[in-house]
C-alpha cells in the first residue's frame, strides 16, 4: 500500500497530463476551465504527496520495478515544492493567456508532463532512469518555451536551448555508459558499493564517467562554465513556463544531483574541492550578469545563477551530520516562493506581448497598484536574503552548513555575493516606490494570478518561519 | 502581569504601523493612530522603568523556541546594559509624532514599524532575533528616505542601505561563526547571548569574526572611517528619519557593540582597543571640524551628532568601569539632546522652508521659547555641567585618561571644538539681525511647549541627580567588564591589571 500511495503523486501527474491532452481535442473546452481542470489535478497530486509520510527510505514495488525508483522524506518534500510550482504556474499562465493570444489547450498537458517528468527524477535511483525522466520532462520543456512559435524571440530561444539541451543529454549517456563500464550496473546502490572498495581514481572508467554525469547536471542546473544559455532562454520563453523552468527544473535537477552526490563519501570527495570554485565563480558570474541586465526577466534569469551557486554552496557542505539535504531543499522552497511570485505578477502587470518587462517600465508602480508593488517588494526582499523572509532563513541555513563543514571563505564568498546582488534587488524596489508613475498598468479579464501572487507573498513569511523541512 | 510586556512593546507598533498601511485611513487618522501606540508604549516603558530592579541579570525574560534543531529562539530581556538605552527608543516618540506634520500616512506607518523592530533589537537576547530586528529596522529607513527625502534621496537612500546590509551581512557570518563553534564545543546549539558569553573564542576565525562584527556596528555607529553614508543620510532624511536615526538607531549600534561584541570577544577586544579609541577620536575630531564649516544646519548637526557618537564609542573601547558607565549614561544624554536639536531644526525647516544657516538669525527675539528648549539641548550635547551630556562625558573622558593619557587629552579637546561650532552656530541663528524669513516665524504653540518640555526637564534631571539612573546600569556594566578584567587577571596579575595588559600589548 504504502509503495503505491508514494507513487500515487506521479501517477495523477501523469495521467492528468494524458486527459488532458485527449480533452485538447474536444474544442469546446475554453481556456479558463482547462486552467481549472489543470489546478485541480495539480491540487490533488499536492495533497497526496503531502499524505505520504516516509520517514525512512521506500523503494516501491523493489521487484517490478527493479529498484529503479526510491522515495523517501526527501524526495517527498522536493514533490511538493515541483506539484506547487505546477500549480502556480498553472495560475499564472492563465493570467498570462488572458492578454496573450497564443493559447491552446495542450499547454497545461506540456507543463503537466513536465512536472510528471521532474517527480520522476527526483525519486531516480539508477542513472538509465534518471536519464529517461530528464528527457520526459526536457521534451516537454522544449515545446513550452518555443510554444508561441511565430516569435522570432521564441524560436531562438528554444533552438538554444534544445540544442545545449541535447549535448548535456549527449554527456549524460556517455558518462552513464562510463560508469556502466566500470562497474556493470547502473544502479546507485551499486555503484556506491563499487566505490567502497576500490578507489574513485583507480578506475578511469569510473572517473570519466562521473566527470561527464556532472557536467550533464552543472548544464541543466545552470552553473558556471554551462550558465551562458539561460538568459537567452529565461528571455524568450513565455512568462509562466519561465517561472516554471527557473524553480521547478532546479528543484528537480539540484534533488537528484544531491542523491547522485551523497551516495558514497569517495564520490564527493574528489568533485567537492571542484565544485567549491564552480560555486564561487557561478556566484559571481551570475551577479556580473545581472547587475548589467535592464529587463527583468533577464535579471531573474541572471540572479536564478546566482541562486544555483548558493545551492552549489550547499552541495559542497553536503553529507556533514544532521541538516544535510533539508538545507537544499530548503532553499529551494524559499527561492521557488518567491521567484514564482516574481513570474506571477509579472504575468499581469506584464501586459500585452509582455511589453513592460524592463526596470524602467515599473516606475510608479506603488502609486497605481500599492497591493502589487507590495507583494513584488516582498518577494525581492526574500531573494535578497533580508529577514524575517523564507529567504533569509534559507541563506542562513547555507551559511551555517558552510561553516560547519569548515568552509569559511566559501560562507565569506556567498555573503560578497549577496551584498553585490542587492544591487539589482533593490533596484526593482526603487524603481517602483521612488519614481513617479507613468503607465495605468491596466489588466484585462478575469484573472488568477493576484490571488497566487497574495498567496505567495503570505508563504514568503509562513516558510520563514517553519523549522527546516527535513 | 510583566511576563509579554515586551513583546507587547515590539509588536504593538509593528501591527498599528501595517495596519496603518492596508486600512484606509486619512493622514491625520494615521497620525493619531501613531501617537497612541507611541503613548501606550511610552506607559509600558514607563512600568519597566519603575518596576527594574537593576540586580545586574536579565529581567522581564521572555523565551519561546523557535527553530530548535539549530537552537534559535524567541528569548527576550532588559538589564542593565539595555536599560536605558531601551528607555530611549520607548519614549521619545511621542515627540515625533506631535511636532512633525506631512501629507503621507506611510511616513507613521513606517516610524511604527521602525520603533517596534528597534525594540526589538534592544531586547532580543538571541543574536538571530537581534540580527532580525537589525534589518527590520533598516527598512523603514530605506522607505523614509526614498519617498520623503531630500532631492537628492535616491542617491542617499542607496547608500545608506548598501553599507548598513553589507556589514549586518557579515555580521550574520560572525553569528553563524560563533553558533557553531558553541555547537563544537558543548554538542548543542545555541544563540543565547547568556550561553554564548561563556565561550573561549582565540584564533584566526576569531579574529576575522571580530571584524565582521566590528565592521557591521561601526557603520552603524558611525565609527571613522565608516562615517561616510552618514553626512548624506542624515541631510536627505526627513526629519522624522533623521531623528530616529541620530537618537536611537545610532545608539543600538553602540549598544551592541557592549552587548555581544566585549562579552563574547573579550581578548580580540583588549587587542583592537587601542586602535579603535583612535579610531573613534580620529572621528570625533574629523566630524567635529567638518561641522565648523557646512553652511547647511542640518548638515551641520548631523556633523556634531556624528562627533559625539565617536565620544560615545570611545567609551566602550577605553574598557574601565567609569567609561563604561558613562557611554551607557551617553546613550541617553546624547539621544535626548539630539532628538530634540533634530526635531527643532525640523520645525525651524517647516516653517520656514529653509536650513541654511546664513537665512536664519535673530530667532530668539521672535521665539523666546524656542530658543530656551534649543539652547538647553544644545548645551547638553556639548556636556556642560549641570545637563545630563556632563555627566556622561565627564565619565567617558576620565576612563580615556586612565586608558591612555593621549586618548583622554584629544578626547577632551574635541568638547572644546563641539563648543566652538555649537556657539557660533547658536550666535548666527537666534541672535544677530531678523531676516526676511525669520520675520515671520512663531513660538511654539502649548502643545510643542508641553511636548519638549518633560525632555528638557529630563535633561536637567539627569544633569543635577544622576544617580537613580547610574544605579540601574552600574551593576551590569560591571559584570560585563568582570569578564574582560578576569581575564586580564590571569595574565597579568597587578594592582591595575587592565592597563598592564594594555601597556604590554603595545
Amino acid at each position: 500500500m504504502m509503495d503505491f500511495i508514494v507513487l500515487f503523486p506521479l501517477i495523477v501527474v501523469g495521467a492528468g497530463a494524458i486527459i488532458l491532452m485527449l480533452m485538447a481535442s474536444m474544442k469546446s473546452l475554453g481556456e479558463g476551465n482547462t486552467a481549472l481542470a489543470a489546478l485541480g489535478i495539480f491540487a490533488l497530486a499536492f495533497a497526496v504527496q503531502l499524505m505520504v509520510s516516509a520517514t525512512e527510505s521506500v523503494t516501491p514495488y523493489g521487484g517490478i520495478f527493479n529498484g529503479m525508483l526510491v522515495a523517501n522524506g526527501f524526495t517527498k518534500v522536493a514533490g511538493l515544492i515541483i506539484i506547487a510550482s505546477g500549480f502556480v504556474s498553472c495560475l499564472t499562465a492563465q493570467s498570462y493567456f488572458t492578454q496573450n493570444k497564443f493559447y491552446s489547450a495542450e499547454f497545461y498537458s506540456l507543463i503537466m508532463f513536465a512536472a510528471c517528468g521532474m517527480l520522476l527524477l527526483t525519486m531516480s535511483a539508477e542513472l538509465i532512469t534518471l536519464f529517461i525522466s530528464l528527457e520526459i520532462m526536457s521534451l516537454a520543456i522544449y515545446v513550452l518555451v518555443g510554444y508561441d512559435r511565430t516569435n522570432i524571440k521564441r524560436s531562438e530561444a528554444v533552438l538554444k536551448y534544445l540544442m545545449l539541451g541535447a549535448f548535456a543529454g549527449a554527456f549524460f549517456t556517455m558518462g552513464t555508459a562510463f560508469v556502466y563500464a566500470a562497474v556493470n550496473s547502473t544502479r546507485f546502490v551499486d555503484i556506491a558499493g563499487h566505490l567502497s572498495t576500490t578507489s574513485f581514481l583507480e578506475s578511469p572508467a569510473m572517473a570519466a564517467g562521473a566527470f561527464l554525469v556532472i557536467v550533464a547536471f552543472l548544464f541543466k542546473v545552470a552553473a558556471f562554465p554551462f550558465h551562458a544559455w539561460v538568459v537567452d532562454v529565461y528571455d524568450g520563453a513565455p512568462l509562466p513556463v519561465t517561472g516554471f523552468m527557473a524553480t521547478a527544473v532546479k528543484t528537480a535537477v539540484f534533488a537528484v544531483f544531491a542523491n547522485f552526490l551523497i551516495i558514497d563519501d569517495g564520490l564527493k570527495g574528489v568533485w567537492v574541492e571542484y565544485l567549491f570554485y564552480i560555486a564561487v565563480l557561478t556566484m559571481f558570474a551570475g551577479n556580473l550578469i545581472a547587475i548589467g541586465q535592464n529587463s527583468l526577466k533577464r535579471m531573474l534569469a541572471a540572479s536564478g545563477i546566482v541562486h544555483t551557486g548558493y545551492l552549489l554552496v550547499a552541495l559542497v557542505a553536503v553529507g556533514t551530520e544532521n541538516f544535510t539535504g533539508g538545507v537544499i531543499l530548503y532553499y529551494l522552497a524559499a527561492y521557488a516562493v518567491a521567484t514564482l511570485g516574481v513570474f506571477a505578477a509579472l504575468s499581469y502587470l506584464g501586459g500585452e506581448n509582455e511589453r513592460r518587462d524592463t526596470f524602467e517600465h515599473f516606475k510608479g508602480l506603488a502609486k497605481v497598484r500599492p497591493y502589487s508593488a507590495a507583494a513584488i517588494t516582498i518577494f525581492m526582499l526574500s531573494m535578497a536574503g533580508i529577514p524575517p523572509t523564507a529567504g533569509f532563513m534559507g541563506k542562513f541555513y547555507i551559511i551555517a552548513d558552510a561553516i560547519r563543514a569548515g568552509y569559511m571563505l566559501l560562507a565569506v564568498l556567498a555573503i560578497v555575493s549577496s551584498v553585490l546582488s542587492m544591487w539589482y534587488y533593490l533596484r526593482l524596489v526603487v524603481m517602483m516606490y521612488f519614481k513617479e508613475p507613468e503607465e495605468e498598468f491596466e489588466t484585462t479579464g478575469m484573472s488568477l494570478a493576484p490571488i497566487g501572487t497574495a498567496l505567495l507573498a503570505v508563504c514568503v513569511f509562513a516558510i520563514g518561519f517553519y523549522p527546516v523541512l527535513l | 502581569m510583566y511576563e509579554n510586556i515586551l513583546t507587547v512593546m515590539i509588536f504593538l507598533p509593528i501591527l498599528a504601523g501595517f495596519g496603518v498601511l492596508v486600512l484606509p485611513m486619512k493622514n491625520e487618522a494615521a497620525r493619531a493612530v501613531g501617537l497612541v501606540a507611541a503613548i501606550l508604549v511610552v506607559i509600558l516603558g514607563l512600568r519597566i522603568f519603575f518596576n527594574f530592579a537593576g540586580t545586574g541579570g536579565f529581567e522581564f525574560t521572555e523565551r519561546v523556541e523557535l527553530f530548535e534543531s539549530v537552537g534559535i529562539s524567541y528569548s527576550l530581556g532588559v538589564d542593565g546594559i539595555s536599560f536605558l538605552v531601551l528607555m530611549a527608543g520607548a519614549c521619545l516618540f511621542p515627540m515625533a509624532y506631535l511636532l512633525l506634520t506631512t501629507k503621507n500616512k506611510g511616513y507613521y506607518a513606517n516610524m511604527l514599524i521602525a520603533q517596534g523592530a528597534m525594540i526589538g533589537a534592544i531586547a532580543a537576547t538571541d543574536m538571530i532575533l537581534f540580527y532580525v530586528f537589525w534589518e527590520v529596522m533598516l527598512l523603514p529607513i530605506f522607505f523614509m528616505i526614498g519617498l520623503y527625502g531630500g532631492p537628492s534621496r535616491l542617491h542617499a537612500t542607496l547608500k545608506i542601505t548598501l553599507y548598513t546590509i553589507a556589514g549586518s551581512l557579515f555580521m550574520l557570518a560572525a553569528i553563524i561563526y560563533i553558533g557553531v563553534v558553541y555547537h563544537y564545543q558543548t554538542g548543542s546549539w545555541s544563540f543565547n547571548i547568556t550561553d554564548l558569553m561563556a565561550l573561549n573564542l582565540a584564533g584566526g576565525p576569531a579574529t576575522a569574526a571580530f571584524i565582521f562584527f566590528m565592521f557591521a556596528f561601526a557603520i552603524k555607529i558611525p565609527l571613522f572611517p565608516f562615517h561616510t553614508w552618514l553626512p548624506d543620510a542624515y541631510t536627505e532624511a526627513p526629519t522624522a528619519a533623521t531623528f530616529l536615526l541620530s537618537a536611537i538607531m545610532a545608539k543600538i549600534g553602540v549598544y551592541a557593540v557592549i552587548r555581544f561584541v566585549l562579552p563574547i570577544f573579550a581578548e580580540e577586544f583588549a587587542r583592537f582597543a587601542l586602535l579603535l579609541a583612535y579610531s573613534g577620536v580620529i572621528g570625533m575630531m574629523y566630524c567635529g571640524i567638518a561641522a565648523i564649516a557646512q553652511k547647511d544646519f542640518k548638515r551641520m548637526l548631523a556633523f556634531s551628532s556624528a562627533s559625539h557618537m565617536g565620544i560615545i564609542a570611545l567609551g566602550i573601547f577605553c574598557m574601565n568601569l567609569q567609561a563604561l558607565t558613562g557611554t551607557l549614561y551617553q546613550i541617553v544624554a546624547h539621544a535626548t539632546s539630539t532628538g530634540v536639536l533634530f526635531l527643532l531644526l525640523g520645525i525651524i525647516e517647516e516653517r520656514m522652508d529653509t536650513r541654511t544657516i546664513g537665512d536664519l538669525g535673530g530667532i530668539a527675539y521672535k521665539a523666546p521659547i524656542f530658543a530656551t528648549f534649543f539652547a538647553v539641548a544644545m548645551l547638553a550635547s556639548v556636556g556642560l555641567p549641570g545637563t545630563s551630556g556632563f555627566i556622561g562625558e565627564f565619565l567617558i573622558i576620565l576612563g580615556a585618561v586612565k586608558f591612555n593619557i593621549t586618548i583622554g587629552v584629544l578626547a577632551g579637546t574635541t568638547l572644546i571644538i563641539g563648543v566652538c561650532y555649537m556657539l557660533w552656530m547658536f550666535q548666527r541663528v537666534f541672535f544677530e539681525k531678523l531676516t526676511e524669513k525669520t520675520e515671520k516665524f512663531t513660538d511654539l504653540s502649548p502643545i510643542e511647549t508641553l511636548t519638549i518640555l518633560p525632555i528638557v526637564v529630563l535633561i536637567i534631571v539627569m544633569g543635577i541627580y544622576p544617580q537613580p539612573f547610574l544605579d540601574k546600569v552600574a551593576p551590569a556594566a560591571k559584570q560585563q567588564l568582570a569578564q574582560v578584567l578576569t581575564e586580564q587577571h590571569q595574565v597579568a596579575d597587578s594592582a591595575d591589571p587592565l592597563m598592564e595588559q594594555i601597556e604590554q600589548k603595545n
